[in-house]
């Protein structure tokens, strides 16, 4: 799973959200590291709902025009889930390296 | 960026991309505070993808059909040569004569029966693999006496073209479960059709003068059953598996009046027998492919124009 897909499947499992929603909470989550532009976003928007891991959750209309909000399906969180523990036993690894790393050379940096 | 200038980019992406995201995604790019080069390129890159997974999209469920399908068929063939085989070793056997079984009369069967279960199961490296072997004993089986009459590799073209067909599908084709395709057992009716014509008159594709009513009534037959079958698919599936037709379709009359000449040529000089040349080679790898990027490009425009 890409980074764009991580943070996508992360905002929906929040709370259900329209495209602009999900651009500024990544945006947000990421401290402004990363923000998806239109383009990105519903090349990914429209895989993950081919994929079912993503669903609309409802449509409004605001100035005349269509919102969509969408949602994480249990595909969705079973998949988010699966990328978070893997992430996870990555990040402990390096980790515990790192740790070992700078115990053998005594606190200082190489 | 006004509104103007991005509907004009939204016009890049496929037209069921853009009903379907259009109107959202035009309200974020009006939303969006970074009008730019960046912006349009990544419009323009999403726009490419979307093309990209609008054309992947449904083949590889067609690509699964065509495995189904086709290993049907070739198993059809295959035991008809193993049964016609058998028959003659029971009659013969009364005579004090027993006649040489090829070995690849007994494995192509096997391997085409391995091919159609992994197809049918989702299993794509026994169907991939099967096929393999398949397509290598369709290969070397005509040309074991290629030297003698270079005009057996002809007549089993289509076959071989059928193999690699079938492997090719098996590559692309999803793994996703158990298949059983719409109307199946019409075209398990048409191979069992076919593998009669087969057996009777093996070279009735090249010859359709020569042989009886009787063979001609069951090519009808077996025509019409694959297209009962191809008419039961969905409207885009029935375009995809067209395509993959193509190949196998035009390799008949390809040999049939591309190298009629070549072959009344052997038949009647076999003391000067003439070997296919490179030229004829490269005919009998490109028309297929060529066919089928033809069929692909003639039915992309005819749903388009829809």
């Amino acid at each position: 799973m890409n980074e764009p897909t991580f943070l996508i499947l992360t905002a929906l499992a929040g709370e259900s959200r329209h495209g602009y929603a999900v651009i500024e909470d990544v945006e947000q989550m990421t401290g402004g590291r990363v923000r998806l532009r239109a383009g990105t976003l519903y090349a990914a928007l429209d895989r993950l709902r081919g994929e079912g891991l993503i669903e609309v959750d409802r449509e409004e209309v605001v100035q005349s025009r269509l919102r969509r909000y969408y949602r994480l399906t249990g595909a969705g969180e079973q998949s988010l889930q699966t990328e978070t523990d893997r992430l996870r036993a990555q990040a402990t690894i390096a980790e515990g390296r790192l740790r070992a790393r700078r115990t053998n050379f005594g606190g200082a940096t190489a | 960026m006004t509104e103007i200038r991005y509907r004009r980019l939204l016009a890049l992406y496929p037209r069921d991309f853009r009903q379907e995201y259009g109107d959202e995604m035009l309200g974020v790019l009006m939303a969006d505070p970074r009008p730019g080069v960046v912006q349009t390129l990544d419009i323009v890159r999403g726009a490419i993808l979307a093309h990209l997974r609008a054309s992947v999209t449904g083949q590889s469920q067609a690509a699964r059909i065509v495995q189904i399908f086709g290993a049907m068929l070739l198993l059809g063939f295959s035991l008809r040569r193993l049964t016609g085989v058998v028959i003659m070793m029971a009659t013969a056997t009364a005579d004090g004569y027993t006649p040489h079984v090829p070995a690849a009369d007994w494995v192509r069967p096997v391997v085409w029966g391995v091919a159609l279960a992994g197809a049918v199961l989702g299993w794509r490296v026994l169907g991939a693999g099967a096929a393999t072997i398949g397509l290598t004993a369709e290969i070397l089986v005509p040309f074991q006496s290629y030297a003698d009459t270079p005009a057996t590799v002809l007549y089993a073209y289509w076959l071989i073209v059928a193999a690699a067909v079938v492997l090719i599908a098996g590559l692309a084709g999803d793994d996703a479960g158990v298949l059983w395709p719409r109307g199946w057992w019409l075209v398990a009716g048409a191979a069992a059709a076919l593998a009669v014509v087969v057996a009777r008159a093996p070279f009735a594709f090249f010859a359709f003068g020569y042989i009886g009513s009787a063979d001609l009534l069951t090519i009808g037959v077996t025509v019409s059953l694959l297209l009962v079958a191809l008419l039961m698919q969905g409207r885009d599936l029935r375009r995809r598996l067209l395509c993959w037709a193509a190949p196998i379709v035009v390799s008949v009359p390809l040999v049939r009046y591309g190298f009629i000449g070549f072959i009344e040529f052997n038949m009647r000089n076999p003391d000067s027998t003439r070997l296919l040349n490179p030229l004829h080679w490269a005919v009998l790898v490109i028309v297929p492919a060529a066919a089928f990027l033809g069929a692909a490009m003639l039915t992309n425009r005819t749903a388009a124009a829809r």
